[in-house]
């Protein structure tokens, strides 16, 4: 989870990921298209996000297309989610017991 | 949850505030929707909420409290301190038409630990304004 939170961090690979997410599968020219950088350092932010399992690569003849894997972004989300899921109930509950309440 | 160190949510209920506050303030009450507790409506009380113990995360059942705000019938607010939790929760009332709007604050997760630390670097830059928002979008679409 680590690998996720340090490839996050970052605003190239946000980009990225945003890319990703708006216009699905893409070739790594394409992507290059967006960014003022060299292609080996786009290359390196490709390969911190696949070694993350948040993209992943797959040869097509002789491009490589890259696209997104959401699952990991899951765990980071889920984080807080155990206390946020306690609250709810707890409010769910107190929905119920100011129902059962009579007014003053 | 534009903060990932803070849960916030709110809920509309269809009952006035000052019941709303009855609900929060007394104990009798407070065991009914929340957990058996000492609470007294007081500043500076230090009360506790008794649970089931969850030893694997550290957690005795004990949650330890402080009355640290209380501003009948708008504002309450409560130190939070169990297992590796040192926090504050916080209650804001409002009225809405014929009833509240509850809004429950749970904030002070700890960046020094060493969890939460790796999720505060997602602090930098953009992450707090723009990406979470994108990443619930995208969590949404995923789930579909």
């Amino acid at each position: 989870m680590s690998d996720v939170f340090a490839a996050l961090a970052n605003p190239t690979r946000r980009e990225l990921l945003r890319l990703l997410r708006e216009t699905g599968e893409q070739p790594v020219q394409r992507l290059a298209d967006h960014f003022d950088m060299r292609r080996p350092s786009l290359s390196e932010h490709l390969k911190v996000l696949k070694d993350a399992g948040l993209v992943v690569e797959q040869p097509v003849g002789r491009q490589r297309l890259y696209s997104l894997c959401p699952e990991p972004l899951r765990e980071v989300a889920d984080w807080l989610s155990p206390y946020e899921r306690f609250w709810r109930a707890r409010l769910a509950d107190l929905r119920d017991v100011l129902d059962e309440l009579p007014d003053e | 949850m534009s903060d990932p160190t803070t849960i916030a949510v709110d809920q509309f209920l269809a009952h006035p505030p000052a019941k709303v506050w009855r609900a929060l303030t007394d104990s009798d009450l407070l065991a009914r929707w929340l957990m058996p507790n000492d609470f007294a409506p007081v500043p500076g009380h230090r009360f506790t909420f008794r649970t089931a113990a969850r030893p694997g995360q550290g957690f005795d059942g004990v949650v330890h409290c402080e009355v640290l705000e209380l501003d009948p019938p708008r504002r309450l607010s409560w130190a939070w301190r169990g297992g590796p939790l040192d926090t504050v929760v916080t209650w804001t009332l409002a009225p809405e038409g014929r009833g509240t709007r509850l809004l429950l604050e749970h904030s002070g997760f700890d960046p020094d630990d060493p969890v939460q630390r790796r999720t505060f670097t997602l602090l930098d830059g953009g992450w707090r304004s723009h990406v979470w928002r994108r990443l619930e979008a995208l969590l949404d679409d995923s789930q579909r």
